[in-house]
């Protein structure tokens, strides 16, 4: 078991050094400093400022203090575009509205697509069963766009129309003052994260559904399930506990192989809605030229996808003992 | 060779799959459309970008309320009135008097003027009545009288124009799903999106499985350092979530300094040869998919060549002699073509759906109309019950999306049906 699981860390270490050397290389083939400043900034001030950013060292010292800085989370060079704050400092305030985001539209999604698929499986070949599969292809078949911009308009302005009764916002605000945790839980929350999580369940379901069908039919075609039936097993009892036990595998893989997206949170979702996310921090970073924000936060997510990656691995190897002897 | 693959049972389970059929029609029916773009100038870029009409007419068949009528017959007289000014300023200009693709017709200035007066004349006294259009909508004799005054108007705002001036039922089509707010053409801004989509779709799911397959079939089977290489090329492409990886590579190619670049070093032959700025073209949404893309056929090459290597009839082929190329080209690839087909098909859809969530984050296609373009520009008619451009970029987009999806599905069941 530790033989395979340092295998795995060792074999992910290069990855990461690639992916660092890859971002860095990627956002200095244009001058980063030049795009964001050459118009408005003397050649001395730009001058100054990269020497500050440190971008007139050498490429390869430039990676290992960018490499250590990752390493040690310590992200304390100061944002282009919001003077006087740390790159530390914008991801930490972003991290949670992006989680407060997706981490519940992650566990609605596995609960209702496990749920449906089961259902799918139960009426496998029967009318129920295709009816379902016909809507996740239909539903996987319109734009992600779609669904955020009628999905705001249904949620704000047709709601209000027709009942009267306005509980979203159309897009993130602030609060006044500090709110309390109960405050937060049962009025921010669902003021202004609610919608968007509603919508990023519905979006998802298509192609989850379709992924845990696919599981439930491969699963109920082994011989342990006719073993079970012959034994005089119900059929309730073969689904729900034989099958389900069994599909937990794929199932727990596909929720860790989401974590990256956690934090990346939903870009869409959070620069439509205004949600002051990491997903929009970058997105914004991107547009403005903000050099030292879109280079730690790809790092970071880098990080964060290979630390799942492993995280995935080690419980494959808890889960299947099979894994580990490979 | 055309025998031997309508005979096989691949193509025989195909043709039985008649919702497979289905979507291949319309998926040739969205090629066809798109290469006529291309190499008939079907509709070109000024084409959509040109204001065909008075902004936001509804689409879809619905007819305007009549509010919306006069705002629209009032934008057309205005032109009209402006022409006159402009001759009456300069009188020896012979500019033709088109406006939107209607030709004015051609009468003396002094009746011209009349009849303006005539058409205000009317109008005016419509745009007096406040709550206009729920007075129509309640009906009884005021209602009456406001829509015959309409017609009144109407007419004489069409006298103004040449009938036969454009073909009629082009400007049908055209004004057939309604205009956005700059008075352009939704339907022909959705139909030139078609082209958008396919180019991007193809070649994006051409250079990936092309570069996937590659690599893949290299790495599988010679193993040792190129197997390590590719391993850890994908294994690190893989690790940054997509979206992050299209934002990093549309920064490259941001502010032009790539295109000054290429343009440097090739003597200016570069601009030549993609006929314009670099930003401008498609290239560069290409470049970012295809680096995205590439990891998954790759990966699955791979696994199937090191499968395949250890196959007796690869064996017995390397025993016989020949090269490594012709053992990989012409007895690994064949049996890997139904996996590069299926790649194919998954990834036109991949690149599809990105192009119209990088052009939504303004990131994507930057020139002419894309159905990211029309989605994010619809944003706030949606709010204003206004649904026809975001409609419209839906329906088309829908077509082509589930057609595909339909046919990878069946793709997948007829030529690896082992695959979950």
């Amino acid at each position: 078991m530790w033989a395979y699981v340092t295998r795995r860390i060792l074999y992910n270490v290069p990855v990461f050094l690639g992916i660092v050397l890859f971002v860095m290389l990627a956002l200095r083939v244009r001058d980063p400093v030049n795009s964001h400043l050459g118009k408005v900034k003397s050649e001395q001030e730009i001058k100054q400022l990269r020497k500050e950013m440190g971008l007139d060292r050498p490429f390869h010292i430039q990676y290992f203090s960018f490499l250590g800085d990752v390493c040690t989370l310590n992200f304390d060079d100061e944002c282009w575009d919001h003077p006087g704050r740390s790159v530390g400092e914008v991801m930490g305030e972003s991290i949670g509205p992006s989680l407060a985001l997706t981490l519940p539209a992650l566990v609605l999604t596995t609960l209702i697509s496990v749920s449906i698929s089961l259902v799918s499986a139960w009426f496998r070949g029967r009318w129920m069963d295709k009816a379902l599969v016909i809507t996740a292809v239909l539903g996987m078949s319109v734009s992600f766009l779609v669904y955020i911009v009628v999905g705001q308009y249904m949620g704000t302005t047709w709601l209000k129309e027709h009942t009267g009764f306005a509980p979203f916002a159309v897009s993130f605000g602030g609060y006044d003052g500090e709110p309390t945790a109960m405050e937060m839980l049962l009025e921010v929350w669902p003021h202004y994260y609610l919608l968007p999580v509603l919508i990023s369940v519905i979006v998802a379901m298509g192609y989850d559904t379709r992924f845990y069908r696919a599981v439930m039919v491969e699963e109920s075609a082994r011989d342990y399930i006719t073993t079970a039936r012959a034994k005089g097993a119900s059929r309730v009892k073969v689904l729900f506990v034989h099958m389900l036990k069994n599909a937990m595998i794929p199932i727990i893989t596909r929720v860790v192989i989401t974590i990256p997206f956690l934090i990346t949170g939903s870009f869409l979702l959070e620069s439509y809605f205004g949600i002051p996310g990491m997903g929009r921090e970058l997105l914004t970073a991107v547009n403005h030229g903000d050099f030292p924000v879109v280079q730690a936060f790809t790092a970071v997510f880098a990080l964060v996808y290979i630390l799942s990656n492993l995280l995935t691995d080690v419980l494959y190897a808890v889960f299947d003992p099979r894994v580990r002897l490979s | 060779m055309m025998q031997r693959l309508l005979n096989s049972r691949s193509f025989r389970k195909y043709w039985k799959h008649k919702p497979a059929v289905v979507s291949s029609i319309i998926i040739a029916g969205y090629v066809i459309v798109s290469l006529a773009i291309v190499f008939g100038d079907l509709v070109t870029i000024e084409n959509c970008e040109q204001r065909v009409a008075p902004k936001e007419l509804p689409g879809f068949g619905l007819l305007p309320v009549v509010s919306e009528e006069l705002n629209a017959q009032e934008e057309y007289v205005n032109e009209i009135d402006r022409l006159l000014q402009k001759q009456r300023k300069n009188p020896d200009t012979e500019e033709k008097c088109r406006y939107m693709g209607l030709e004015v017709v051609d009468r003396p200035p002094e009746q011209l003027e009349k009849e303006i007066e005539e058409y205000f004349a009317v109008a005016d006294q419509l745009y007096q009545i406040d709550d206009i259009d729920d007075i129509v909508a309640e009906g009884g004799s005021e209602a009456q009288d406001i829509l015959s005054k309409l017609t009144k108007a109407r007419e004489i705002q069409r006298g103004f124009y040449t009938a036969e001036s454009q073909d009629a039922l082009a400007r049908k089509l055209q004004l057939s799903l309604g205009t956005d707010r700059q008075g352009r053409s939704i339907f022909l801004r959705a139909v030139y999106s078609i082209k958008v989509a396919i180019t991007v779709g193809f070649v994006t799911g051409i250079l990936a499985v092309g570069i996937g397959t590659i690599l893949g079939l290299i790495a599988g089977y010679s193993g040792g350092w190129a197997d390590a290489l590719v391993t850890w090329l994908y294994s690190t492409f893989a690790s940054i979530p997509n979206i992050v990886l299209l934002m990093v590579l549309a920064w490259v190619f941001q502010g032009g300094e790539v295109d000054k670049w290429l343009n440097d070093l090739t003597n200016n032959y570069f601009e030549k040869l993609i006929g314009g700025a670099l930003e401008e073209t498609l290239i560069p949404v290409i470049i970012a998919f295809s680096a995205t893309y590439w990891i998954g056929p790759c990966r699955i090459i791979r696994g199937e060549t090191l499968k395949l290597r250890e196959s007796e009839y690869v064996q017995a082929a390397r025993v016989m002699g020949f090269s490594r190329f012709r053992v990989l080209f012409r007895h690994i690839l064949p049996n890997l073509s139904h996996l590069m087909l299926i790649n194919f098909s998954l990834l036109f859809i991949g690149a599809i759906k990105s192009e119209v969530i990088l052009s939504f984050l303004g990131l994507g296609v930057q020139r002419g109309a894309s159905w990211g373009k029309m989605i994010d520009a619809s944003k706030s008619d949606v709010a204003n019950g206004m649904f026809w451009q975001i409609g419209a970029a839906t329906a088309f987009m829908f077509g082509l999306v589930l057609a595909f999806n339909i046919l990878s599905d069946a793709l997948q069941d007829i030529l690896d049906p082992k695959h979950v």
